[in-house]
């Protein structure tokens, strides 16, 4: 028993202590969240440009060039894999780029945009349409509707489904190995091949995913009930 | 004041206004009568575009506003409209509600906008509630509110669209006694309700619309007393 205890502890410090390990994961953590934050920034921004796209009608009520361009991304975007996107940015489009992470944050913001853009859509088409017509009949133009009245009303019914997509992308950022990024996971990866030891590593990374997204669930969790204020009975 | 010459609406097959000339002169109170799916809501609504009319003109103050070109943004901010179901901005409080429209299209700055708010819920007497969200509100009050976010907007013209319709019964009498003081202070205004005695105690004109037309139009007591076609006849014996 004893030998087995000194054995998990002499592990144990080959995978967090010697060499100062520990720093690795946490630089590794580091660039996780820095292309998971732009990442779901950019998703956020472009999924409600394509969502508003999409929500557009001509004057006779059918499609607009706009509402075809957005069809267009989001089906190429669920279509294909999101590592192929990783790899065909990083040595097609943004060969000659070096810094890595903002490649890879475009790469995962411009896939999230795609289901975000669904999302957002959603959440626009369940605000009442009166809403949008006493707006208007006041003599605010469609944007300002949409700006003022709409769209924090969208926003407050997309949260939870937002939050999921930010968790998944999260999580999803582990594929940035595909082109040898540092994060969390390829950290642990390089410590595991370098002791010969993959328990505490890989179980040492997982841990820290879980708890870094349960912290960020109960803080979104808060944010939510603050923007259900105007609910409040 | 507003002029509407043979006016026509379809949705699809359905024709539901089959041409309508009417008159609107300053200070007039305009009550419009009629049974569901008469079209008198639709009527109400074309008035200040939120529906396309299909074919035929409206002026307002002796413009053409059914022209391809107008601004319609512009016409509306003389046309405030109460709706049957409030439609108050849920995310926002009643203070933001009554100051968004005059504050974003540059007609008031934010403190002239929120003296006026607190004059008009001074007098509907709901001052207290200026930091309320609208959830927050009874049926009632959500209506006085909406009543006053219209009248921020200082308009030439005041639409209801059935105001007290979805109000338990009990408040319905604090609404209509906003409308009535409205009337009195020389508000022009187009009135689409089943409330039977407001009708006759403010319309300065009665109208029954029905099958898409209006089918007769008279003063209040004409209108109720001597009532000229079976239609009107036969409703009128249905809901007094």
């Amino acid at each position: 028993m004893t030998e087995w205890w000194a054995g998990v502890q002499q592990k144990f410090v080959a995978a967090f202590i010697t060499g100062e390990r520990w720093k690795l994961y946490f630089k590794g953590l580091g660039t996780t969240m820095e292309i998971a934050v732009f990442a779901a920034v950019l998703g956020i921004v472009l999924g409600t440009a394509l969502a508003l796209m999409k929500l557009s009608r001509s004057r006779s009520g059918g499609k607009t060039a706009a509402t075809v361009i957005a069809d267009i991304y989001i089906d190429i975007i669920r279509g294909t894999p999101s590592v192929l996107q990783l790899l065909i940015m990083w040595f097609i489009i943004m060969k000659n780029c070096t810094n890595g992470v903002l490649v890879a944050s475009l790469s995962f913001g411009i896939n999230s945009g795609a289901y975000v853009a669904e999302i957002i859509r959603a959440g626009i088409l369940a605000v009442d349409p009166g809403q949008t017509e006493a707006g208007r009949s006041m003599g605010l133009s469609k944007w300002q509707t949409m700006r003022y009245i709409v769209l924090p009303q969208a926003f407050k019914n997309s949260l939870p489904p937002i939050v999921n997509e930010f968790i998944t992308l999260i999580k999803e950022t582990a594929i940035v190995g595909y082109v040898s990024l540092a994060d969390l996971t390829r950290v642990a990866n390089q410590v595991s091949s370098r002791t010969y030891e993959a328990f505490m590593p890989l179980i040492g990374a997982a841990v820290i995913y879980f708890v870094v997204i349960k912290i960020l669930t109960i803080l979104l969790g808060k944010l939510e009930r603050r923007l259900r204020r105007s609910d409040n009975r | 004041m507003i002029t509407v010459k043979d006016l026509r609406k379809d949705f699809g097959d359905n024709h539901v206004l089959r041409g309508i000339s009417y008159e609107i002169d300053k200070g007039q109170k305009i009550v419009i009568v009629g049974p569901s799916g008469s079209g008198k809501s639709t009527f109400l609504r074309c008035l200040n575009l939120l529906e396309q009319p299909t074919a035929g003109q409206i002026w307002l103050d002796g413009e053409e506003i059914t022209k391809p070109d107008t601004d319609v943004n512009r016409v509306r901010r003389k046309m405030g409209m109460v709706f049957q179901h409030f439609n108050l901005f849920a995310n926002l409080t009643i203070m933001e509600n009554i100051t968004l429209a005059p504050v974003k299209l540059g007609l008031m700055t934010r403190e002239e906008a929120g003296e006026k708010a607190l004059a008009l819920l001074k007098r509907v007497n709901l001052v207290d509630k200026a930091d309320a969200w609208p959830a927050q509100l009874s049926g009632g009050q959500k209506q006085r509110i909406a009543i006053v976010r219209s009248l921020a907007m200082n308009p030439e013209v005041m639409l209801f669209d059935e105001p007290t319709s979805a109000l338990d019964p009990e408040m319905v009498g604090e609404v209509l006694e906003v409308m009535k003081e409205l009337a009195e202070d020389g508000m022009t205004m187009a009135v689409v309700t089943h409330e039977m005695a407001f009708a006759k105690e403010v319309a300065t004109k009665c109208l029954f619309i029905d099958e898409g037309i209006i089918m007769e139009e008279n003063t209040p007591d004409e209108f109720f007393n001597h009532p000229q076609s079976p239609r009107l006849q036969d409703f009128l014996s249905k809901v007094l």
